[in-house]
């Protein structure tokens, strides 16, 4: 205790000096804080602009499913997933599909139908609002179909025109029936603008005379829970039902984040190294400027271990008053990302990948990470850089010391 | 007889007009008929049957008789052009051309199969590769490779015909990288107002040699004549 309180009447004995390393140290906290924020921002969204718009976090699908997209490969026990996600607070929804044909006035296309379950699609994914023409479906009506953008261009089809689908239904016959155009989806991505027809569960059932059964559970927490985890969170109720992250159902675009993590992380490495070697600069020099008290202290009597044990202590209250004061500042400042971002729109213009539209916006996202990594850093190195000099002058002869210019 | 002529001269028919024999086997002026398709595949089975009229070698029309639900379900097919009438919500559509490699009716036929009028002796290269013997059958062998510049699917299609009666007995159609596709088998031979030819068709995929869809004819005249207005968007939607 009484070192602590000798370590902090000798900081404030040179108060500019000390003033001044307090100041850089908590700036440099601050400003690595931001930057951790902003890095771990950015590979979120970037993971949210491919997850969140109709993919989700993870995908749960009969064995199979995925390689031949089958009607008749369904889950055996969707409810019990779906009620397994739901406790878990994971966002579910399940989806059907079948192949078919569209058809308005003399042209025709094929087409992906897709049975969704609306209120469900639109609590849990994007794509419900994604729409660039008329509106979503209803849980309450039925009759309405949903196009995407370039299969409705091609049909030459508008939000209230009628179409003809043409399905093999399950039982293997052929299965006529007519929808009106409620929406016409924005681009989101090649396979939904050039196949995706949607419909109402209940319409899809009876176009595919299929009473039960779901091909996919998508599933999305948005962010609240590591994708790596619902695997094993889910486990008890699959059955012999599959689940696959993100990173198995897009391995391009997982592939993509990684490489773009690499490169922001090195870019995030390097920064650390640079806001390092300034601090080790900063208290190497404070430490330094009192070789001629430390070579006074040793003339007086005072023990190596006694002037590396203060030397040291004072570094580490210094840094942590400076830290303490850098994570209020980082804070504040990651807050303020974190809600209202960089708009990043006015210097790249719209950005688009794979016909997904990304949001312009850079939000940061604080988290414990965030926080303990350069105040860690900044301890480490307030310890470190002040270690050297003070070992330095503990070694010294008191007259050379003294001397020390 | 010209056929005696042929026979007289070369003692068979040449491999280009066996092509051609087989290519018009079902063919006439005007040829109207009844058959039965049993598909069968690994998820359902069922069993259709229609009522088809032809005319020349680009106009077809099928009407499906039973099953009940699908009764009245007409394709037309005038040129390179497929319409399907669909009674249940009284519309036509006209089957695009990227529709044209889909299954006709969920069959193992598909849409192309339909106004395919490409003819093996035109749009391939062929040669006869083999002659004899055969699983105690004489038969003769013609394989045939599409012309670069014929609209052709298949890599590769071989023709397994009757010696002497020409009357075919299968192909084989490969696909581009010379895998079997799918095997096309002839059998129950009939005389049919005068014509003998196979009442059964068989098509079954390689790739799944438990699926099958078996086409019978019940009954074929070659002799009836047809007017033009059967093949009309009219008649398709009003017989």
């Amino acid at each position: 205790m009484i070192t602590i309180y000798y370590s902090w009447r000798n900081l404030w004995r040179n108060s500019r000096r000390t003033l001044i390393t307090l100041i850089a140290l908590a700036l440099t906290t601050a400003v690595l804080i931001i930057n951790l924020a902003l890095v771990e921002g950015y590979l979120k969204d970037a993971v949210a602009n491919a997850t969140d718009l109709v993919v989700g976090e993870a995908q749960v699908h009969a064995p199979g499913y995925l390689e031949d997209h089958s009607l008749y490969k369904t889950i055996e026990n969707p409810d019990a997933i779906l009620k397994a996600a739901r406790d878990n607070g994971i966002g579910a929804t399940e989806r059907t599909y079948g192949y078919g044909l569209v058809s308005v006035g003399n042209k025709s296309a094929g087409a992906f139908f897709w049975g969704v379950k609306p209120s469900a699609e639109k609590t849990t994914f994007e794509l419900a609002k994604h729409i660039g023409e008329g509106s979503f479906l209803t849980d309450s009506e039925t009759g309405g179909i949903v196009l995407g953008k370039k299969i409705a261009r091609s049909l030459n089809a508008n939000v209230g025109d009628e179409i003809i689908a043409v399905v093999q239904a399950a039982d293997g016959s052929l299965s006529p029936a007519l929808y009106n155009v409620t929406g016409i989806l924005k681009s989101a991505g090649e396979d939904i603008d050039r196949g995706a027809a949607i419909l109402n569960d209940a319409d899809f059932r009876g176009l595919f005379v299929m009473d039960k059964g779901v091909h996919e559970i998508a599933l999305n927490s948005k962010g609240r829970i590591a994708p790596e985890m619902m695997p094993q969170l889910l486990a008890p109720a699959l059955g012999k039902a599959e689940i696959k992250t993100w990173r198995q159902l897009l391995p391009a675009f997982s592939d993509i984040i990684n490489l773009s993590s690499a490169s922001i992380g090195i870019i995030g490495i390097v920064f650390f190294l640079a806001a390092g070697l300034g601090i080790m600069n900063t208290m190497l020099m404070a430490t330094y400027d009192r070789m001629r008290e430390f070579g006074i202290l040793k003339a007086l009597g005072t023990g190596p271990a006694r002037i590396i044990g203060n030397v040291l202590a004072e570094a580490f209250l210094l840094s942590l008053v400076a830290t303490l004061i850098g994570i209020i500042l980082g804070l504040a400042g990651s807050y303020y990302l974190q809600v209202v971002g960089l708009d990043t729109g006015k210097v790249s213009g719209e950005i688009s990948f794979a016909g997904v539209a990304f949001d312009p916006v850079w939000h940061a996202s604080i988290s414990v990470r965030t926080i303990i990594l350069p105040v860690l850093e900044m301890w480490v190195i307030c310890v470190l850089a002040s270690l050297y000099p003070a070992i330095l002058a503990a070694r010294l002869e008191p007259v050379k010391a003294m001397l020390h210019v | 007889m010209p056929l005696h002529v042929v026979y007289a001269q070369s003692g068979k028919l040449s491999a280009r007009d066996i092509l051609n024999k087989v290519d018009d086997l079902y063919r006439g002026d005007a040829s109207t008929g009844e058959m039965t398709m049993a598909i069968v595949t690994e998820n359902w089975s069922r069993t259709l049957t229609m009522q088809i009229w032809a005319k020349g070698k680009d106009k077809s029309l099928i009407r499906i008789l039973s099953p009940a639900k699908e009764q009245g379900t007409a394709t037309l097919r005038v040129g390179n052009d497929i319409w399907n009438y669909l009674p249940k919500v009284n519309r036509t559509i006209k089957v695009s051309s990227s529709m044209m490699s889909q299954s006709w009716m969920g069959s193992h036929f598909t849409n192309d199969d339909l106004v395919r009028e490409s003819r093996m002796a035109d749009d391939y290269t062929f040669e006869t590769t083999f002659d004899g013997v055969r699983d105690g059958i004489k038969v003769i062998e013609i394989t045939c490779i599409p012309k670069p510049e014929a609209a052709i699917v298949w890599g590769k299609i071989v023709l397994t015909v009757k010696d002497e009666s020409y009357i075919p007995l299968s192909i084989l159609y490969y696909d581009e990288s010379m895998n079997l596709v799918r095997t096309l088998i002839f059998s129950d031979i009939k005389n049919m107002d005068g014509r003998d030819i196979p009442m059964k068709m068989t098509v079954v995929p390689a790739d799944k040699p438990d699926e099958s869809t078996i086409v019978t004819y019940n009954q074929i005249t070659f002799s009836t004549p047809i007017d033009d207005s059967v093949f009309s968007l009219r008649n398709l939607e009003n017989p």
